[in-house]
């Protein structure tokens, strides 16, 4: 039966078809709204690296100055780390894994003479940073360790740079001109970008671009590279690049990775005693409790989903209820000229229950071609959107899981609104009908 | 009038109604909070940054492959100055270190006193060796400009920290934050954070408006100071004010320039104000659009829902209507009756729709820190929809009134 009344559904579709069409239009504009915001806010909110984002901890302490300072006041602190403490918990054995970055922009002279002399930007870290964040290699590996204890000019290229400056070809073992001095080329990356930029979420956006280039921490240190991304500095700092090494200046983002998401207790001890180590010491004079977020904690102190993205995705919810009870009206209209055919199949022995599936299943058709439609709607929508940023760009990409959501949010939408105006449908008194015929 | 049985017959058949008012009341509280947010965002975005003449001004930004010693670099800076300003249709050249709404760049924490505590804002630094008043079109409310005198030359690798320039320029706004009461800034001292060995600096001049690098909505988005100096980074940025309608030509030319000056060792980028303005408001931009569209969209579907409500109780009451006409009953009065009931309709809507317009906006308020609502939306808001309700029902009402008396006769 029910695809007899599929194939009746599909039929009534022409029947009425200014209000028909209404019908679908509506659900269609209702569904596109609430799915490409649903999937921006679903993508800026997604974890990053859910298999292991309960095992990465990023360490904060506070090291303001006393002068002025007001416990019950907003923290105000800077949750990057000094060159001081990221050297020491990378001393520190902590963890599973440990790895301290910071961004850099290099001058990079390319030897292919048609290529202008030109600005790469990424980042300097150590190499536990690869395993830690998984990030896949195309061509090579990342440096070795004695590369990193010595700061050798070694850098790991994204497929793009490697492309641009060598062409297809393998460039591992290759050189480039970088920061004026020659660099050995010992890595290609896979295109990797995880979004949010969970690892680099201070200086440069949330969802920004892929890294050019990645160098040893001690490398960048070595060339006095300094960084791109936000710098705090509260006190004085002796002149120079070493003056600013030992400064209380932050501009550092560390991570840890535990074995288990229960070895955090014993990290935060650690962090503790840490700091409890460096006030003997003279510093870290507030006495601010030490923190310690996973990545998803990370992400939601970072604030990375804007109020904007909630604030459309909440219209867009309500937009949709207004759609349905639109949806509601016309159905109700639709159905309304039909009481006489109810009477007729009333009359000839159809139960309630036989109307009640035949009226919800055309409503099923309704929501079926609204969601079709709304899927369409959905894709230009989210291709406007992606043409309004880079970083909106990155977000707006429907995955199969929207996709489904999508379809089935717009039958059960009409399904929904199509529940009253069934049921009235139903209650259609056959004698009553007949009578007036 | 008619009201007591049009009220009579609504409420034997309320489900249509109810689902109209609905429709209004929804649309209304979105209509309402949407508009608002709209008129907030662009009047944000149309903020001026203190630049006069924005189209004329760009900045440009050299980076050399070798950083070179302070000294070089003091040439080098020399040397790019000049090729700039060498350049035909440059009114206007100056060293400095950021620009306003460009989203990155440097600030530091101001104090009126070394004591003031945590709660000291934050303002924007640039630094300049030349006239940023003069580059920029700056006005300059009280006090002088700065003057080469006044320049200090600070190498950034050798020079102790506690070497700063004597005299700053400040906003008018940040003048009112550290000393309040609108009183002469004017000689005051200002501190560059706070404790002992805070710089201290005197304030030679106020600034009528010049925003900060981020630009930020809230007071500090307009707290900002020019220093009087030169320090010296790999990068060197210039601000170049062009004549009207030369900007693209003179642009052009800065950038040849510039790479000549360094025989093309240094890479050269550059950037309009516009296109920094645009840039930091294309949320706020894009969010206004979207919302101007869910606007319209929300018009179109409530009226439609009218019409096709309107439309179904005329079918129904086709016999009706005809035994109303057949006894006496003038077209018009038909009109009357269904633009009367639908007034009642739309009346209950707005009603709630304003009740529910307050709700929403409470909590955009509370939780995603958005503004309050002004009555004079509620008070549109409620007049467009009376007004949008009047205009879809009409079509539907008009072909009620024209059905004929005979209709009376036949049988449904």
């Amino acid at each position: 039966m029910f695809s007899y009344y599929f194939m009746l559904g599909v039929r009534s579709l022409r029947r009425n078809p200014a209000l028909t069409a209404l019908m679908v239009l509506t659900l269609a504009i209702g569904v596109a709204a609430s799915v490409s915001t649903l999937t921006i806010l679903h993508v800026m909110s997604s974890n990053p690296i859910p298999q292991k984002s309960e095992r990465l901890f990023v360490p904060k302490i506070d090291n303001g100055p006393l002068e002025g300072f007001n416990p019950q006041g907003e923290d105000r602190s800077d949750p990057q780390s000094t060159y001081i403490d990221a050297a020491n918990f990378l001393k520190s054995g902590q963890g599973e894994r440990r790895t301290v970055l910071y961004s850099v922009s290099a001058p990079l002279e390319p030897e292919r003479k048609d290529l202008p002399v030109m600005a790469v930007k990424g980042l300097a870290l150590t190499r536990d940073f690869f395993p830690m964040m998984e990030v896949p290699f195309l061509h090579g590996q990342p440096w070795s360790e004695a590369d990193e204890r010595a700061g050798a000019d070694v850098v790991v290229l994204s497929l793009a740079l490697a492309e641009k400056l060598f062409g297809a070809a393998d460039p591992v073992g290759k050189r480039i001109r970088l920061m004026d001095a020659q660099f050995q080329v010992v890595g290609v990356l896979k295109p990797w970008r995880p979004v949010p930029k969970f690892y680099k979420l201070i200086g440069g956006g949330s969802f920004g671009v892929e890294e050019e280039i990645i160098l040893p921490f001690a490398t960048a240190l070595r060339h006095e590279t300094s960084p791109e991304g936000s710098v705090s500095c509260r006190g004085r700092a002796e002149p120079g690049w070493q003056g600013f090494l030992d400064s209380e200046c932050t501009w550092l983002q560390v991570f840890f990775e535990t074995r288990t998401g229960a070895d955090r207790a014993g990290l935060q001890d650690y962090l503790d005693n840490y700091a409890a180590e460096q006030r003997k010491l003279g510093r870290l004079k507030r006495k601010q409790p030490n923190r310690l977020f996973d990545v998803m904690q990370w992400l939601e102190f970072r604030k990375v989903v804007a109020n904007d993205s909630r604030l459309s995705a909440w219209l867009a919810f309500g937009f949709l209820l207004l759609c349905l009870v639109n949806t509601v009206g016309l159905l109700l209209a639709k159905f309304s000229v039909r009481a006489s055919e109810v009477g007729i199949r009333r009359a000839l022995g159809a139960s309630r229950r036989e109307i009640f599936r035949q009226f919800l299943t055309e409503t099923a058709v309704i929501g079926l071609a609204g969601g079709v439609l709304g899927l369409v709607l959905a894709f230009g929508a989210l291709a406007l959107i992606g043409m309004q940023s880079k970083q909106l760009k990155v977000a707006a990409h429907m995955d199969w899981q929207m996709l489904g959501l999508t379809v089935l949010m717009s039958l059960g939408a009409a399904m929904l609104a199509g529940l009253l105006p069934t049921w009235r449908a139903c209650q259609v008194t056959p004698a009553m009908q007949l009578k007036s015929q | 009038m008619e009201i007591r049985p049009i009220l009579s017959a609504l409420l034997r058949s309320k489900t249509g109604a109810i689902l109209v008012a609905l429709q209004v009341a929804i649309s209304l509280a979105i209509l309402t909070n949407a508009l608002h947010i709209v008129s907030v965002r662009q009047a944000v975005a149309a903020r001026p940054s203190g630049i006069a003449g924005e189209s004329s001004v760009f900045h440009i930004r050299v980076r050399h492959l070798v950083e070179g010693s302070h000294q070089e670099q003091l040439a080098r800076q020399q040397a790019e100055t000049r090729a700039l300003r060498a350049i035909g249709g440059v009114l206007s050249a100056a060293f400095v270190n950021q620009a306003p709404m460009s989203q990155s760049g440097w600030s530091s924490s101001v104090a009126p006193s070394r004591t003031a505590g945590d709660d000291i804002p934050s303002a924007a630094m640039y630094y300049s060796s030349d006239s940023l008043v003069k580059t920029w079109g700056l006005e300059l409310v009280q006090g002088r400009d700065l003057k080469p005198e006044d320049v200090l030359d600070i190498d950034g690798n050798t020079a102790p920290d506690d070497l700063f320039p004597k005299a700053v320029l400040v906003t008018r706004a940040l003048a009112d934050k550290l000393w309040p009461g609108g009183g002469d800034a004017v000689g005051k001292t200002l501190y560059f954070g706070s404790g002992e060995e805070a710089n201290s600096a005197t304030v030679v001049g106020v600034i009528g408006t010049l925003q900060t690098q981020g630009a930020e909505v809230a007071a500090r988005g307009a707290y900002s100071l020019i220093v009087p100096m030169r320090k010296t980074f790999s990068s060197t940025m210039y601000a170049v004010r062009s004549d009207a309608g030369q900007q693209e030509r003179v642009m052009k030319e800065a950038d040849a320039a510039l790479r000549a000056s360094n025989q093309g060792r240094a890479i050269v980028t550059s950037k309009t104000v516009g296109a920094d303005r645009e840039q930091r408001y294309q949320a706020d931009v894009a969010l206004s659009w979207m919302l101007i569209a869910v606007s319209v969209l929300l018009l179109l579907i409530t009226a439609s829902g009218i019409v096709g409500m309107a439309s179904l109780w005329v079918t129904q009451r086709r016999k009706q209507i005809g035994v109303r006409r057949a006894l006496g009953a003038r077209r018009v009065d038909i009109l009357r009756y269904f633009i009367t009931e639908n007034f009642m309709i739309t009346s209950v809507g707005v009603v709630g729709g304003v009740l529910a317009s307050i709700a929403l906006n409470q909590l955009l308020v509370s939780k995603l820190e958005m503004e309050r609502l002004p009555l004079a939306y509620l008070v549109a808001g409620a007049g467009v929809f009376w007004g949008l309700g009047v205009a879809a029902v009409y079509g539907p009402a008009w072909r009620a009134a024209s059905i004929s008396p005979a209709t009376a006769t036949r049988s449904a």
